[in-house]
């Protein structure tokens, strides 16, 4: 039950009206609709995961409360490495386990449901990664007395797995949802509308973006060994697009969803490709995740090794990495673009460049040459990185790399359907012009709600709302079908 | 040394590791009041303010201050 699908849509409108209009009045009934409305979401795409979830849900919840009653360190401590063995074991295992591949990617066509496969590679971990992340964070925070434990079960167990963010992000903290799951959620129009808006900007990047980019990027890295290595390029370009619409554009959807039932969620992403160097772009990209570890990673690492200059932090720094690249699944591809990414910190450590304000771009209009060329590097970068990402293996990346030094690097791209290349194109410049615009704020279009007309607002929406349902990809591949 | 004393030292550690002479600190100071005092310049701060005042501070100690006063009473408790 993806959001932009029907089944989900149903189920929210249903969740919707219940939500306002039925339990209103009574917040413990309210959150046990969350509660119900999240399992059954999550029961959608397997039930056999379900109990998984409500195991980690119980063991944690009665964790949190006993860890500040221990009577003595040692025991406190114990209680506490109960939690972290589940969740770092928790991940271990199934992350391991083919089984649970196959049955989720049944899951999908069982309704019907065939999203490619890489994406599903992604997607699959994060559901486990996710709450995994969530509890494990709460323990902590715990622990340290950064949050006080909750009695109320059904707060712990919607926090655990609170749907729109369950599957593919962001991770949220405790301290961050539980106040507000212990709160009455008033239902606000203004709040109701900016959450749309941010879905229909989610939808825009995710359906009509993303998947039309992953037409071409699918096309570039099953045949990238007789593709020219304009295409090869080309399709990389696409490719380092695809996945930033596609995740940020899911993220946008699932924050607006949140904002729909009264919530406000952790920001995912602000904007990463306007960055100056690679250290603010994963302070931009996927921040949920990137925050979280520098929190209980990085930070506690870069203290212990703090006597040994740059070389400790250079260490912080690559095991942190190492960690984010493994959390995205059990292929060494992963682990080896973590630890690219790593490395891209040496030279900015080096030069101490790390330590020095940025300035930044949010208030500009049009950046100067020196930030337009660092904007192009990060890109770069990225794309570097993204060869090994979405490799199937690592002799596959480098075979990868190696044919993009060749001869047809200087002949024309070949793709099937040169014309949805270019329209794919001409959206990508549409949402990149557009979010260059919008990057002070929240998310790419959240500043038209103030700063235009009702008219020309509204001619805005109904634009975007009949481009999302003429140009979303599932239309686009059946035309290609026919060639 | 007194409070006052501290935190006038800590602020030129402040103006050098961060490299900006308009960073002025005040008990009530927190990280999101001075601009570029992130995790990573954090540990930076902290080996140089160690430096400075001579003094070792745990790992707890270093993750616990919420602000500046409550830096200024770590250091005063370990002197």
């Amino acid at each position: 039950m993806v959001f932009n699908s029907l089944p989900f849509t149903v189920f929210f409108l249903v969740f919707f009206v219940l939500y306002w209009l039925v339990f209103q009045r009574n917040l413990k009934a309210q959150n046990l609709l969350i509660l119900t409305g999240s399992y059954f979401f999550y029961a959608w795409w397997d039930w056999r995961f379900l109990s998984l979830l409500i195991g980690v849900s119980v063991l944690n919840y009665l964790l949190g409360i006993y860890i500040p009653k221990a009577g003595s360190d040692a025991k406190r401590r114990l209680l506490l490495y109960i939690g972290l063995i589940q969740g770092i074991g928790g991940l271990v295992f199934f992350k391991y386990f083919n089984f649970f591949i196959t049955s989720f990617v049944d899951a999908f066509q069982t309704i019907n449901i065939n999203l490619d496969y890489h994406t599903l590679k992604i997607i699959l971990p994060l559901g486990i990664s996710f709450y995994t992340f969530r509890t494990m964070s709460y323990l902590l925070d715990v622990n340290k007395g950064k949050i006080e434990p909750t009695t109320d079960w059904i707060v712990f167990f919607s926090y655990v797995s609170f749907f729109p963010s369950l599957i593919s992000g962001p991770i949220d903290r405790g301290t961050l949802l539980i106040p507000q799951l212990e709160k009455r959620r008033e239902f606000k129009y203004d709040q109701a509308v900016d959450g749309f808006r941010q879905i229909l900007w989610g939808l825009f990047k995710k359906i009509v973006v993303a998947d039309n980019c992953a037409i071409y990027t699918n096309q570039v890295f099953d045949n990238f060994d007789t593709m020219p290595a304009s295409s090869l390029v080309l399709g990389l370009f696409l490719y380092t697009i695809q996945i930033y619409a596609d995740f940020s554009g899911y993220s946008d959807m699932a924050i607006g969803f949140a904002r729909l039932i009264g919530f406000n969620i952790t920001k995912n992403f602000d904007f990463p490709f306007f960055s100056q160097n690679i250290a603010e772009f994963w302070q931009r990209w996927h921040i949920s995740l990137t925050s979280w570890m520098t929190e209980y990673v990085f930070t506690p690492l870069s203290i212990h090794f703090r006597d040994y200059g740059n070389r400790g932090l250079i260490i912080a720094i690559m095991i942190n990495f190492f960690i984010i690249g493994i959390w995205h699944g059990a292929n060494w591809t992963f682990v080896l673009f973590g630890l690219l990414h790593g490395s891209y910190y040496i030279p900015l450590i080096l030069q101490g460049k790390i330590f020095k304000k940025k300035k930044s771009l949010k208030g500009k209009l049009i950046p100067s040459f020196v930030e337009f060329r660092n904007m192009v590097g990060v890109f770069l970068l990225a794309m570097i990185g993204f060869v090994i990402f979405r490799s199937d293996n690592i002799s596959n990346a480098f075979e990868f790399y190696k044919n993009i030094f060749s001869l047809s690097l200087f002949s024309m791209p070949q793709f099937e359907g040169r014309m949805g290349v270019l329209i794919t194109m001409i959206f990508i410049v549409v949402m990149m012009v557009i979010e260059w615009f919008g990057k002070s704020h929240e998310y790419a279009i959240a500043g038209i709600g103030t700063s235009l007309s009702k008219t020309v607002r509204w001619s805005f929406y109904y634009l975007m709302i009949i481009i999302v349902f003429f140009f979303s990809a599932t239309g686009k591949e059946f035309i290609y079908f026919q060639f | 040394m007194d409070k006052a004393e501290i935190l006038s030292q800590l602020q030129e550690i402040f103006r050098d590791t961060l490299d900006d002479q308009e960073v002025t600190l005040a008990y009530e100071t927190t990280a999101n009041d001075v601009e570029g005092w992130d995790s990573l310049t954090h540990i930076h701060l902290v080996v140089s303010i160690e430096k400075h005042f001579k003094l070792r501070f745990t790992a707890k100690e270093i993750q616990s201050w919420k602000n500046i006063g409550e830096l200024v009473e770590g250091i005063i408790s370990k002197k």
